[in-house]
């Protein structure tokens, strides 16, 4: 067809390289990871490990899962996740659905009271006052309730209502239904990709959040998992590990030991990515909706 | 007189009714924004109403508002505190090399995606780096803190080449680069997005254009696809120079340590040392109402010059 230049050619080749560099950039830190949690502590003393597993064992996972913190830290995550996601998407279909009625009167009120927090907002430490005020410390509360409403989603489930086919919602109307019923009867069912989209982002975002738990939490029951993962990476010596799985009946870093402190931590890594490494598939296809593009665009 | 004044009544009797009659025909809607509002008041607007604590000083026991009124004493004590001139160093600076490095790699990853011939190989290259992006700050960070340990995988690489062990996250020459080397690696991928939906909105006819022109690929990119690419830019940009001084802490407060305060402390993670950690509530709510306020200055000016300059604006 059309004849390519040698510059043009060379591009080619050069761009196909930088993109095998980010792939081996991305995948390597992880397969390491996964492939450290699976060793014996030979190997990696010895640094041999790189991307596959040498003396393959999964004593790391089942020592850790010895540890109570793990398996509590799961359950919270799971609850706060879970919790922190169906009130946002309750609350912000709430919120959205009236805003798009013609005629209401308090929609241009809330439009600015809404606008307002997406430029001002009180800063970290008026918050945490407020919530050791509101005797919200310790809490699920703390945890699920705050993010509820983030401007920018309103906004969005506002468009995407919108773009529902009024004739549906008129007929509903006309036969005598509220607008409680036609939102849930016949707005919410419509809009199944959104709340899909925004429950993926949702649990992910959840589950990937450790600050609110570091300064709102002080009961190590109630952490989630993400700070039980921060206190094996970041606070816990190998003594301390030893101590919580299994009153110190487990050797870590013993000589002739098989078990490494870094498969131990490397292991509680993947446990804490593993759901994150499950749901991200189902991302896949909502990266080219162009639903986080409407939120740029205004 | 006395006629137009019975008219006004009625009048107002009849708007009175008639809202009465909107209220109750809506009274489903304001059922349904009362819990949204409820949590938007409590969470979003109490705070901005507890940052009057700024100017007081704070008495848990008399609450916020019958605390003593004492001015801007805790603004000026910043400007006497000797950290402050540290602390706001690295956060202009860290901010302002992540707005050189980090804003402009998803726009370059996103013009190389979008040269890519082989469609699969593009789908995967995108799928891959997206990734990281779904990976917790505490993750990273401690992906950081292991790769980077004495026994760790530079010190592997650094070895092989010859090299003698560094504690990477012990010397500050090394923080602000794996701050921000790591920032690029977390979120290259997940920022083309954005890019890239703008560019399959070009017209394909462009191309054939440009092509019939004579246009080769390098003035192809230059002339159609970058022009496409700068509204969003251009919104992108302004929303990241408004947030230029909100320096992401999080990972800061996990990977910094004494050691390395004079270059990782950043505001963000003073308030949370002083603040949380120093109960200094007062001292830390003016720090970042001053902060707040030179951010929103930021946005604002940015904004303005760029409906000046581009026409394209925020608000």
């Amino acid at each position: 067809m059309k004849k390519e230049g040698l510059g043009s050619r060379a591009f080619d080749v050069v761009n196909v390289l930088i993109m095998l560099f980010i792939l081996v950039v991305v995948l390597y830190p992880i397969l390491n990871i996964v492939a450290t949690s699976l060793s014996s502590a030979r190997y990696i003393s010895a640094g041999s490990v790189t991307i596959w597993p040498k003396g393959f064992s999964t004593q790391a996972y089942t020592t850790v899962f010895q540890d109570p913190y793990i398996f509590k830290g799961y359950l919270n995550s799971i609850l706060y996740a879970a919790g922190s996601t169906g009130i946002m998407l309750l609350f912000t279909a709430l919120m959205a659905y009236p805003l798009t009625i013609p005629g209401f009167a308090a929609k241009k009120f809330l439009t600015i009271f809404l606008m307002v927090t997406m430029f001002f907002g009180g800063g970290l430490i008026p918050t945490y006052l407020l919530m050791r005020n509101l005797h919200l410390l310790d809490t699920i509360w703390v945890m699920i309730l705050p993010g509820a409403i983030s401007a920018y989603n309103v906004f969005l489930f506002r468009t995407f209502f919108m773009n529902i086919p009024s004739e549906l919602k008129d007929s509903a109307y006309i036969d005598g239904a509220n607008d409680m019923v036609v939102l849930f009867r016949i707005v919410l069912p419509l809009s199944k990709a959104l709340f899909a989209t925004f429950a993926l982002f949702g649990l992910v975002g959840s589950w990937n959040s450790w600050f609110e738990a570091l300064i709102y939490l002080r009961d190590q029951d109630k952490y989630p998992l993400q700070m039980v993962l921060r206190n094996y990476l970041f606070t816990l010596d190998t003594t301390a590990i030893q101590g919580r799985v299994g009153g110190g009946s487990v050797a870590i870093n013993a000589p002739g030991s098989a078990l490494d402190p870094k498969a131990v931590r490397m292991s509680v890594i993947i446990i804490t990515m593993f759901p994150i490494m499950c749901i991200y598939p189902f991302f896949q296809k909502h990266f080219n909706q162009g639903i986080f593009v409407g939120s740029v665009k205004g | 007189m006395a006629t137009r004044s019975r008219a006004a009544a009625q009048g107002g009797e009849a708007t009175r009714s008639r809202a009465a009659a909107q209220l109750l025909r809506h009274r489903y809607l304001y059922l349904m924004v009362l819990p949204g509002f409820l949590t938007v008041l409590i969470f979003n607007y109490f705070p901005m109403y507890g940052i009057l604590i700024a100017f007081k000083d704070f008495n848990a026991s008399k609450g916020i508002w019958g605390s003593e009124w004492v001015g801007l004493k805790y603004f000026e004590s910043f400007f006497h505190d000797p950290m402050a001139l540290r602390v706001l160093k690295n956060t202009l600076l860290l901010g302002l090399y992540t707005l050189f490095w980090s804003f402009p790699a998803p726009i370059i990853l996103a013009l190389l995606l979008n040269e890519l011939k082989h469609k699969g190989f593009k789908k995967l290259v995108q799928t891959v780096s997206y990734f990281p992006h779904f990976i917790s700050v505490v993750i990273v960070a401690g992906m950081l803190k292991e790769f980077t340990a004495r026994d760790g995988l530079f010190n592997h690489i650094l070895a092989f080449f010859g090299g003698s062990p560094v504690m990477f996250l012990l010397e500050s020459d090394y923080f602000r680069t794996i701050f921000i080397s790591s920032g690029i690696w977390q979120g290259i991928g997940f920022g083309t997005i954005i890019y890239l939906a703008a560019l399959s909105g070009i017209d394909p006819t462009l191309y054939d254009v440009a092509e019939v022109d004579g246009a080769g690929r390098w003035k192809k990119i230059v002339h159609v696809t970058w022009p496409s690419l700068r509204p969003t830019t251009t919104i992108l940009l302004i929303f990241a120079l408004g947030g230029v001084l909100g320096t992401d802490f999080q990972k800061i407060i996990l990977l910094y340590s004494p050691e390395t305060y004079e270059v990782a402390d950043v505001i963000g993670s003073y308030v949370y040392r002083q603040g949380i950690l120093g109960a200094q509530y007062e001292y830390t709510t003016a720090i970042g109402l001053f902060m707040s306020l030179i951010s929103f200055a930021i946005l604002y000016a940015t904004n303005w010059a760029s409906r000046k300059f581009s026409e394209t604006s925020l608000f």
